[in-house]
């Protein structure tokens, strides 16, 4: 642990950021997101996080804010390091660091359009993988599947009048169905 | 017995008899999956339940191939490639849906970006349930494929010519933008 704890000193020294040791070999840093760019470089140069593992996003609706994951990693002593921050929601716009690791730019156009995250002088097609789509970028949480896809694809009649045959068979041996499996049932 | 119950001198003649008989005997099936049920496909080819002493085997290109295996789920961007190669395909030819992803969306029928039902986009002439089936169950398909041809009921791909009108407004409504060519069979 004492390694983990010198990496998280390391970084708060340089930068005065909240963070913490999550277990073995994992280390986490809340940043803001003027400071992102600076914490990925210092970590990359100076301590050895040459590879970016993955850059993930959570949609924090309640909040209105997205979460940004940045996974780096360490292959000397093996620990991986999450720098993460939260950004507006509404017109979402977060700094591009293609020019830290060039893989960054996959990760990015992903989210670009799953999510909506603009990244200013990101190079590359806007549609990546996806065809087509017009609508809200379908991985925010306020996009309801549920109704585009009724909306949009043909159901096959029969799903509506499925119904729960739970009941019937377990009355057949004298069974009841506990309360904790209830909340499976279809209504 | 199989033969002598579709050898009904009524509905149909010698030729017609002995042309869906050879036709039964070959079905080239066209490499390509989509989907997670192609992993089933191997196993029903090789030795252990060799699909082959049923004439069934692989064809490389769309165009010697007979019937088209849709295997498991089918995203609106593989659907174009579908409906490309469903095309090229020369009569007589067939569609197998495999699996409940096939027939109503199964796990994925709230997906935005799978189709649910694939009868409205291609004609389908056998559906085979389970996620996934397994072998077994893919050649009782095929068996009940080749009962299909030898009674000459399987003629999905004049139908599809005869009502292309009605399968290409379903299309369209998923391919909004719609570059794919018009083939005047």
């Amino acid at each position: 642990m004492d390694t983990e704890n010198n990496i998280l000193t390391a970084v708060q020294e340089a930068f005065k950021v909240e963070g913490k040791v999550i277990r073995e070999l994992r280390v986490e840093v809340f940043a803001s997101k003027d400071e992102i760019s600076s914490i990925l470089l210092f970590a990359k140069v100076q301590q050895g996080y040459i590879h970016l593992a993955h850059i993930t996003c959570i949609d924090w609706l309640e909040d209105g804010e997205f979460e940004l994951v940045y996974t780096i990693y360490n292959p000397e002593n093996k620990i991986t390091l999450f720098v993460k921050t939260r950004i507006e929601r509404e017109n979402a716009t977060m700094e591009n660091i293609d020019n830290i690791w060039d893989q960054a730019n996959t990760y990015e156009r992903e989210m670009r359009e799953m999510y909506g995250i603009e990244f200013p002088g990101l190079v590359g097609d806007h549609e990546f993988i996806l065809e087509d789509w017009d609508e809200m970028p379908p991985m925010r949480r306020d996009f309801d599947t549920n109704a585009y896809a009724n909306e949009t694809f043909f159901q096959q009649p029969g799903r509506e009048d499925a119904k729960d045959v739970r009941e019937e068979i377990t009355g057949r041996s004298g069974e009841i169905v506990p309360d904790y499996a209830k909340k499976y049932s279809r209504d | 017995m199989e033969m002598i119950e579709a050898n009904d001198k009524e509905t149909q003649g010698v030729v017609d008899y002995i042309k869906n008989f050879i036709r039964k005997q070959s079905i080239f099936m066209l490499a390509y999956g989509t989907g997670c049920g192609a992993i089933e496909l191997p196993a029903t080819l090789t030795s252990r339940y060799d699909a082959e002493r049923l004439g069934i085997r692989g064809a490389a290109t769309p165009r010697q191939a007979d019937v088209l295996l849709i295997t498991g789920y089918l995203s609106t961007k593989t659907l174009k490639r579908v409906i490309r190669v469903y095309e090229q395909m020369q009569d007589p030819k067939y569609v197998i849906g495999f699996g409940s992803c096939t027939i109503n969306g199964g796990m994925y029928f709230d997906s935005y970006n799978t189709i649910n039902s694939l009868a409205q986009y291609i004609p389908v002439d056998i559906y085979i349930n389970g996620c996934m089936p397994r072998p077994e169950a893919i050649l009782a398909g095929f068996e009940e494929l080749q009962k299909k041809i030898q009674k000459g009921e399987a003629d999905n791909g004049v139908k599809y010519k005869e009502n292309i009108e009605w399968y290409r407004a379903n299309q369209k409504k998923i391919i909004k933008n719609w570059r794919m060519p018009d083939y005047n069979w």
